[in-house]
């Protein structure tokens, strides 16, 4: 069976994530920062309700720093040590590179989700967790995380330096983030406010973090993570004619 | 095969190469030559699918690079000039991800990475983080990956550069051995190299094609063309502009070079390139002297080199001489 060229190039983009300490310390301020959050500043224990929506409510916010930081260096390293003249210069097309590297930072995004699991697992005892639901919450950490990642490649795609593709990204995320909250604070007319939600990856994440599967809001985020691939395909051929 | 029509390459404004043609048959090494910004490595890009050309059509083993590029990649090794290597993996590991990324199928591998670092040399340095690498091995490592699927055609954008005498001398005779089988297309500015491994030149400046043959089909062009070494002594009180006149009755045109030598007055050195036989001979050379009452001290004539080509096609005068061999002078008179 022959291997997918994409999952070459993610294999090797894996490996150096692994064997780079600083992901290691993404993964520890992930894990920590969302543990603080739930047991620290939500106070878990003194709300004495079996649900673990406030830890997921604070994976948008989360992952508004460690998913840039996960994809910052994907592109626009490339391009800074000349490598990325090695990898357009392979056998492999623009798509094959961009799910390459995509597949890698999902990975390494699943890597960070998994890192979390114990919280679940170590409550489960102390009430009646909905398990189904708190599965729904994963899948669209998973799905939130993905459209996030696209993008960030993309950014890196954009950007010259590491730096630069990490404050594009936590830009346009924390902007994507936190848009719904202007809708609802500043009291827009509702196709306003509408328009405004559609844009926002916090609002489709709600009705996950609900435990509600909305065919909409999958659909959202399958698109938008699509797009921003395609995107990022049109980015690298259009160099090619620069 | 490489079969390359009217190519034109601009970035923005400038054009980096313009309307070049060339085709290229398998078992040929062919050398590109040009001064920097000539548009060797834009030609090199464009062949290797990293670029697409303006306009014009290139091809490479039947493939357009526009068209199929994935096609042409698979049948190219390419070293780019700014070797591009991952400094935190190992020669092994790297190796095994580019003979992966070149489609060396999975149970070949260890034995394309194997016979890959022994052609490079890089056996002692298997285990070892490239960015521990001095620049001589990271070179062989990019020669390495070139070559790791056995491709029917290799691109290298100076392969030499950085390399000790030693591992000069055994890239070279590794590039050689290559072009037995394979069509290489390698770019230098060291002019010795393409003399040494190149069956084809083509000198380039300011993206055309400036002469293309074999060297001494090159020289050929220019015949007779020598260039003279006089080192001459006027009489006391000449000055600089006395001296140039002499001169102009000898090789009209702005082609001598003279210089009055700093240490001893009255002392001047000449150089000239003589593009016609007729020209300029000993002969005449002397009578000219005695004419104009100066002493000839020293003469020599240089035979035309692919060096004083080079000079003469692209009008650079500092010409890298790094590895250039020294011209043999030829004594006269």
């Amino acid at each position: 069976m022959k291997e997918p060229k994409a999952l070459i190039l993610a294999k090797k983009e894996f490996t150096a994530f692994s064997n780079t300490p600083a992901f290691y310390g993404i993964a520890v301020f992930f894990t920590l920062f969302c543990s603080v959050w739930l047991f620290y500043v939500q106070r878990f224990f003194t709300m004495n309700i079996a649900s673990l929506r406030p830890y997921f409510a604070v994976f948008p916010a989360a992952f508004i720093l460690t998913v840039p930081m996960i994809t910052m260096k994907s592109w626009a390293e490339e391009r800074k040590l000349g490598s990325v003249e090695l990898l357009l210069t392979l056998p492999f097309s623009e798509w094959d590179l961009t799910l390459g590297k995509f597949i890698a930072s999902v990975s390494a995004l699943v890597l960070l989700l998994a890192l979390t699991l114990p919280v679940p697992f170590s409550l489960a005892g102390l009430g009646r967790f909905d398990a189904g639901v708190i599965a729904g919450e994963y899948c669209g950490a998973l799905l939130l995380g993905a459209s996030a990642c696209a993008l960030g490649l993309l950014l890196s795609c954009l950007s010259k330096n590491q730096a630069g593709a990490f404050l594009g990204s936590a830009a346009v995320l924390l902007f994507t983030m936190l848009i719904n909250q202007f809708g609802a604070a500043l009291d827009f007319p509702q196709p306003v406010a509408e328009g405004i939600n559609f844009f926002s990856l916090a609002f489709h994440f709600e009705s996950f973090s609900r435990g509600i599967i909305d065919t909409r809001d999958l659909a959202f985020f399958i698109i938008s993570t699509v797009l921003f691939l395609f995107l990022n395909t049109r980015v690298i051929l259009f160099r090619k004619w620069r | 095969m490489i079969e390359v029509e009217n190519i034109t390459k601009r970035y923005g404004g400038v054009e980096a190469v313009r309307d070049l043609s060339f085709s290229l048959g398998k078992e040929q090494v062919l050398g590109f030559l040009g001064p920097n910004g000539a548009g060797k490595t834009t030609v090199m890009k464009i062949l290797t699918g990293y670029h697409f050309p303006t306009s014009g059509r290139a091809e490479v083993e039947g493939f357009s690079v526009t068209d199929d590029p994935v096609e042409v990649k698979k049948r190219v090794g390419y070293l780019p000039e700014s070797v591009p290597l991952y400094g935190d993996m190992t020669v092994d590991e790297y190796l095994l991800f580019m003979a992966a990324a070149r489609l060396v199928p999975a149970p070949e591998r260890k034995r394309a990475v194997e016979s890959s670092e022994a052609a490079c040399g890089l056996v002692p340095m298997r285990g070892r983080l490239i960015e521990t690498l001095s620049k001589g091995y990271k070179q062989r490592v990019g020669l390495a990956q070139a070559i790791i699927h056995d491709p029917p055609v290799l691109i290298l954008d100076e392969p030499t550069s950085g390399l000790d005498p030693n591992q000069i001398i055994e890239i070279r005779s590794l590039i050689k051995e290559l072009g037995r089988r394979k069509t290489v297309i390698l770019s230098t500015h060291i002019l010795q190299e393409v003399e040494a491994v190149c069956s084809r030149v083509l000198i380039l400046n300011e993206g055309r094609i400036a002469a293309q043959g074999t060297s001494e089909e090159i020289a050929g062009t220019l015949k007779g063309g020598d260039t003279w070494e006089l080192v001459l002594k006027a009489p006391a009180g000449t000055g600089d502009t006395a001296v140039k006149e002499k001169a102009a009755r000898l090789v009209p045109g702005p082609e001598a070079d003279i210089a009055e030598d700093g240490n001893e007055r009255g002392i001047f050195r000449m150089n000239f390139f003589a593009p016609q036989p007729g020209e300029a001979d000993g002969e005449a050379i002397f009578d000219w002297a005695v004419a104009e009452g100066l002493k000839i001290l020293s003469m020599r004539r240089r035979k035309l080199s692919l060096e004083d080509i080079f000079v003469k096609l692209t009008g650079e005068d500092s010409v890298s001489n790094e590895g250039a061999r020294d011209p043999v002078p030829e004594e006269k008179a």
